[in-house]
C-alpha cells in the first residue's frame, strides 16, 4: 500500500499590537493606535529565534531533496511588518520561493475575521492579499486558507466562486463523524444569493471556477503533536524522534496527512534547545528512504484527480482555536462582541470618506488577534490566551481598543464636518 | 486527619479594625467546619476591656474562647500607643492597668508571658500565630507544648508604613518569622515581600489567599448600568484613610477625571488620620463638590454605596491582600484594583494599575464609563470568583500546611 503524502503548511502572521492609549489623546491628529518598538522588538525576537533559522534550514532541505515541498501562508500585515522591520526575513522567504518548490496560499490580507462580518470586505482583503503575494513572489495563489481556519459550507463556496480549487479547514471531530482527515472532502451543493454572487464577481481571483471546491482538513492530532506537545515532558510519547513520528503518519494511511501548524512552533513556540530544529531536519530524509513523498496543498488536490469527494457539511462555524474549535475564542464575550460591533460598524463610513489611511488603521484593527487578546474564557486559569497576550489582561485589550474605535468614529465625524463646510462653500 | 489548632489571633469581630480579624474569623469557622478542633487566645484591645464581647459562634463549639487583655492594637505607632495609655490609665483603676507595660515593648512581652500562661491546659497538635503582634507569644506556645509554630503573614510592617517601617516592629518581625517552622502568605504579593525584604526562604513560605467572607449579592437588581443617564455617576473609595491605601492617589485620579467628565462623583468612605488632611487637599484641587468624604460607613451603608457605584477603585500602595475587593465584586460592583495588591491574584476579572500611575486609573474609570459592555462583562464575570474561594477550600489548604508542618516535610 502506498504511503499517504505528507503535507506542511505554516501559517506566518504578527499582529500590529496597540500602544497604551489614552483618553486624552482621542481625537489628536497624527495619533498612532500601533506600538511600534513593541511590535518591532517582538518582531526582531521573532526572527531571530523562528523566522531566520526556519527558513535557513528550509532553504536547506528543499535544496537537498528533490522531493521534498512546503506550503505557506504570509498574512498582509505580517509581510508589511517584514517591510518595516525585517528586510532580511522577507528575503529569506523569496528565496525559498525561488526554488519553486514552495507553494503560497492566499488568506485575508489583515488576517481579519471579515468573513464573519462582510462579504464585500472579505473579498477586497482577499483581493489586496493574491495582489501582495504576486507581487513580492510572483506567485499567484490557487488555495485560500481563512483565518484561523475559520470555515463553513458558506465561505468554501464564496471562495469557490473567487476561483480557487481549494480551501483548508479544520479536522473537527464531529462533522468528520468517524471519517479519516486524510482525504479531500468537498461542500454540499447549494447556491448563494444573487446579490452575494454579484459581489465576489466583481473580485474573482481566477476567471473559472471549479466545479467543486475541495476541503483539505488539517489532522490536527499528528499536527499538534509537534506543534504543541512536541516539548511537553509529562506527554506520553515524549520525546519525540522522527522515525516514531514517520511511523504514526504512515499509519494514519489514506490520501494525505496534512500537517498545518504555526510558523513560529520552530524556534518560538518550540525552543531551538528542545530539539525541534534538528526533529524536522531529520524528516525529508527518513521520507525520501521510506519512500513517502511531500506535497503542497495543490499538488494533493491533483494527485486526487477526479475521483469522487465525500461532502464535509459544516452548517456551523469550525476553526483550529482551543478545545471548542468554534468562534469562542474571538466572539465568546461581551467586549469581543462589543468590539466586534465596534468595528465593523465603520465599515460604510471609513469607506465612503475615502481616506486612506483610515481605511488603513480600520483595517489594521480588524486582524483577529485584537479580539482573541480579549478572551476571557480561560481566563480563570491563565493559559495559552494569557501567554499569547502582550497586555496585562483581556480587559486592558479592551481598553486600548475601545480608545482606538472612539479615535476613529471622532475622527470619521470631523471628516464629515470638513466635508459639508466645504459642500456649504 | 482531624488537628487541633491553638491560634493567637489578634482582632475578632465585631471588633476589628482591618481585613485581619475577618481573615481570622473566617479561617476559624473554615476550620471548625471540617472537623478540627480550634482553641483561640483573643486579647482586648484598649477601650473594650469592659465590653464581654460574645463572639456567637454557635455552631463553633468547639472553639474555646480565652481573651488576654492588653495595650496593644494591630494599627498601632509607638505615639497613638503612649496616647491610648495615658488615657487608659486616667480611666481605670491601677490594678487593671498594671498588667501591662509602659510600652509597646514590654506589652509584648507581658502578652506573650500571658498568653502561655493561659494555654497550659491545651494539648495542640499545632500553634498558629496571626501576624506580628501574637509571634512572641506563639513562639513561646508552641515552645512550651512542643508542637510547630505556623505563623500567618497578614500584612508586613513595610505593607502599613510605606517602606518606612518601625524598625523595632520589623525586627520583631523578622525574629519571629525566622523562628517559625512554617510561614502562610496570603498573596504571592506578600510572599515576594518577605522573600525579598525579611530574607525568609521562599520554600518556608506557602501562599493560601484569604476566602471571600461575603456570598455574591443577588444581582436581580443592577443599577451600575443604568442609572448613568439619570443619575452622576459614582466613584467609590472604601478602606482606612492611611498611606497605605493609596487615598491621595484616588484625589488625583479623581482631579483628572473631573476635568474630562465634571459630573462624576467620587465617594470616599472610611475613617483615619489622613481624613482632614485629604479633605484639605480635596479642596484645594476644586473638588470639594466633586469628592464627598463619607467617615466609617455601617454594613447597610456600605452596601448601599457598592450598588450605588459604577466603579470601585482600590489605589493600595502595598496591599497584602484587599478584602474590601471581594466585598465589592460581591455586589457586582467593576472592579479597578492596584497591581501592588494581592487580591488580584485571584480576581482576574478586574482592571489592573500601577498605583502610582494616577493618569491611568483615571483613564481605566473613565473607560468603565463610556464602555457599558466592559461594565457588564466586569460585573458578571468577577463575582463567579467568590464561589470557588470559599473559607472552606482555603482552610483545608492551610490544614494541608498543618499536616506538612507535623509531619515535618
Amino acid at each position: 500500500m502506498t504511503p499517504p503524502l505528507i503535507s506542511f503548511y505554516f501559517q506566518v502572521h504578527q499582529p500590529y499590537r496597540l500602544r497604551d492609549l489614552r483618553v486624552t489623546e482621542i481625537g489628536r491628529d497624527g495619533l498612532t493606535y500601533f506600538d511600534d518598538e513593541k511590535n518591532r522588538a517582538i518582531f526582531r525576537k521573532v526572527a531571530e529565534k523562528c523566522y531566520l533559522p526556519a527558513n535557513r534550514l528550509m532553504l536547506e532541505l528543499l535544496n537537498r531533496h528533490e522531493g521534498f515541498a512546503i506550503s505557506y501562508s504570509l498574512s498582509g500585515v505580517f509581510l508589511e511588518q517584514c517591510e518595516e522591520y525585517g528586510q532580511d526575513v522577507l528575503d529569506s522567504f523569496k528565496a525559498l520561493a525561488a526554488t519553486g518548490k514552495v507553494e503560497f496560499l492566499a488568506e485575508t490580507y489583515y488576517h481579519s475575521l471579515s468573513a464573519l462580518s462582510s462579504l464585500e470586505e472579505f473579498c477586497e482583503q482577499v483581493e489586496k492579499h493574491v495582489r501582495k503575494i504576486q507581487s513580492l513572489f510572483g506567485f499567484l495563489p490557487n488555495i485560500f486558507r481563512n483565518t484561523e481556519l475559520v470555515f463553513n459550507n458558506e465561505i468554501a463556496e464564496i471562495v469557490r466562486l473567487l476561483g480557487f480549487q481549494g480551501i483548508l479547514a479544520e479536522g473537527a471531530d464531529h462533522l468528520l463523524a468517524g471519517r479519516t482527515p486524510n482525504q479531500p472532502y468537498t461542500t454540499p451543493q447549494f447556491t448563494l444569493p444573487e446579490n452575494m454572487q454579484t459581489i465576489i464577481k466583481r473580485h474573482r481571483i481566477h476567471r473559472e471556477s471549479p466545479k467543486s471546491i475541495a476541503i483539505l482538513l488539517k489532522n490536527y492530532r499528528l499536527s499538534d503533536d509537534v506543534a504543541f506537545r512536541f516539548s511537553d515532558r509529562s506527554w506520553v510519547g515524549f520525546p519525540l524522534h522522527a522515525n516514531t513520528f514517520t511511523n504514526w503518519l504512515t499509519a494514519s494511511g489514506g490520501h494525505s496527512v496534512n500537517l498545518y501548524m504555526d510558523y513560529e512552533t520552530f524556534g518560538e513556540h518550540q525552543w531551538e534547545d528542545t530539539g525541534i530544529f534538528e526533529f524536522l531536519r531529520a524528516l525529508p530524509h527518513m521520507w525520501e528512504q521510506w519512500n513517502i513523498a511531500t506535497a503542497t496543498p495543490s499538488t494533493v488536490i491533483d494527485a486526487w484527480g477526479t475521483r469522487q469527494k465525500e461532502i464535509f457539511d459544516a452548517h456551523t462555524h469550525v476553526s483550529w482555536a482551543d478545545i471548542e474549535r468554534d468562534l469562542s475564542a474571538w466572539r465568546g464575550n461581551r467586549i469581543q462582541e462589543a468590539a466586534f460591533a465596534g468595528i465593523y460598524g465603520l465599515e460604510e463610513a471609513i469607506k465612503s470618506s475615502q481616506d486612506e489611511a483610515l481605511l488603513d488603521v480600520w483595517r489594521k484593527l480588524q486582524t483577529s488577534d485584537h479580539f482573541y487578546y480579549m478572551c476571557t474564557k480561560y481566563w480563570n486559569d491563565g493559559d495559552v490566551h494569557k501567554y499569547f497576550s502582550p497586555y496585562d489582561s483581556p480587559y486592558e485589550a479592551y481598553r486600548r481598543y475601545s480608545h482606538a474605535l472612539c479615535d476613529l468614529k471622532t475622527k470619521l465625524a470631523k471628516n464629515q464636518n470638513t466635508k459639508s463646510e466645504i459642500r456649504n462653500l | 486527619m482531624a488537628m487541633h489548632s491553638l491560634m493567637f489571633g489578634w482582632e475578632y469581630p465585631p471588633k476589628h479594625l482591618g481585613g485581619l480579624g475577618v481573615a481570622c474569623q473566617g479561617l476559624v469557622r473554615g476550620l471548625l467546619k471540617l472537623g478540627n478542633r480550634v482553641t483561640l487566645v483573643l486579647p482586648h484591645g484598649g477601650v473594650d476591656t469592659d465590653d464581654n464581647l460574645d463572639l456567637k459562634f454557635p455552631t463553633e463549639s468547639h472553639l474555646q474562647e480565652m481573651r488576654i487583655r492588653s495595650m496593644l492594637q494591630p494599627y498601632d505607632s509607638p505615639a497613638t500607643y503612649n496616647a491610648r495609655l495615658a488615657q487608659q490609665a486616667a480611666q481605670h483603676p491601677r490594678a487593671d492597668v498594671n498588667l501591662y507595660g509602659k510600652d509597646l515593648g514590654s506589652a509584648v512581652w507581658e502578652y506573650e508571658q500571658l498568653a502561655v500562661e493561659l494555654t497550659k491546659e491545651t494539648d495542640p497538635d499545632v500553634v498558629h500565630s496571626h501576624d506580628w503582634m501574637t509571634l512572641s507569644a506563639g513562639r513561646c506556645a508552641a515552645r512550651y507544648h512542643r508542637v510547630p509554630l505556623v505563623a500567618q503573614v497578614h500584612a508586613t510592617e513595610l505593607d502599613r508604613t510605606n517602606n518606612k517601617p518601625n524598625m523595632w516592629i520589623y525586627d520583631q518581625e523578622r525574629k519571629g518569622l525566622r523562628a517559625a517552622d512554617r510561614i502562610i502568605a496570603v498573596s504571592n504579593y506578600t510572599k515576594n515581600i518577605l522573600v525579598r525584604e525579611y530574607g525568609i526562604h521562599e520554600s518556608k513560605i506557602d501562599v493560601v489567599h484569604n476566602g471571600a467572607p461575603f456570598a455574591a449579592v443577588s444581582q436581580a437588581h443592577s443599577p451600575h448600568v443604568h442609572q448613568h443617564a439619570t443619575k452622576h455617576p459614582m466613584i467609590l473609595f472604601v478602606g482606612r484613610l492611611t498611606v497605605q491605601k493609596g487615598p491621595f492617589h484616588f484625589l488625583e485620579a479623581a482631579s483628572t477625571v473631573h476635568a474630562l467628565k465634571p459630573d462624576v462623583r467620587f465617594v470616599m468612605a472610611g475613617d483615619g488620620y489622613l481624613l482632614s488632611e485629604l479633605m484639605d487637599r480635596s479642596l484645594s484641587m476644586g473638588l470639594g463638590d466633586t469628592v464627598i468624604f463619607a467617615g466609617k460607613v455601617s454594613h447597610n451603608e456600605a452596601r448601599k454605596l457598592y450598588e450605588r457605584a459604577s466603579c470601585f477603585v482600590m489605589p493600595s500602595i502595598s496591599e497584602p491582600f484587599g478584602l474590601v475587593a471581594l466585598e465589592a465584586i460581591a455586589h457586582g460592583t467593576p472592579v479597578i484594583l492596584s497591581k501592588q495588591s494581592g487580591v488580584r491574584e485571584v480576581i482576574p476579572h478586574s482592571l489592573l494599575v500601577d498605583f502610582w500611575d494616577t493618569e491611568k486609573l483615571a483613564d481605566c474609570i473613565l473607560t468603565v464609563l463610556r464602555e457599558t459592555p466592559l461594565a457588564q462583562q466586569l460585573q458578571s464575570e468577577a463575582p463567579r470568583m467568590l464561589q470557588h474561594l470559599t473559607w472552606e477550600n482555603q482552610a483545608s489548604k492551610i490544614l494541608s500546611v498543618y499536616n506538612k508542618v507535623c509531619l515535618n516535610l
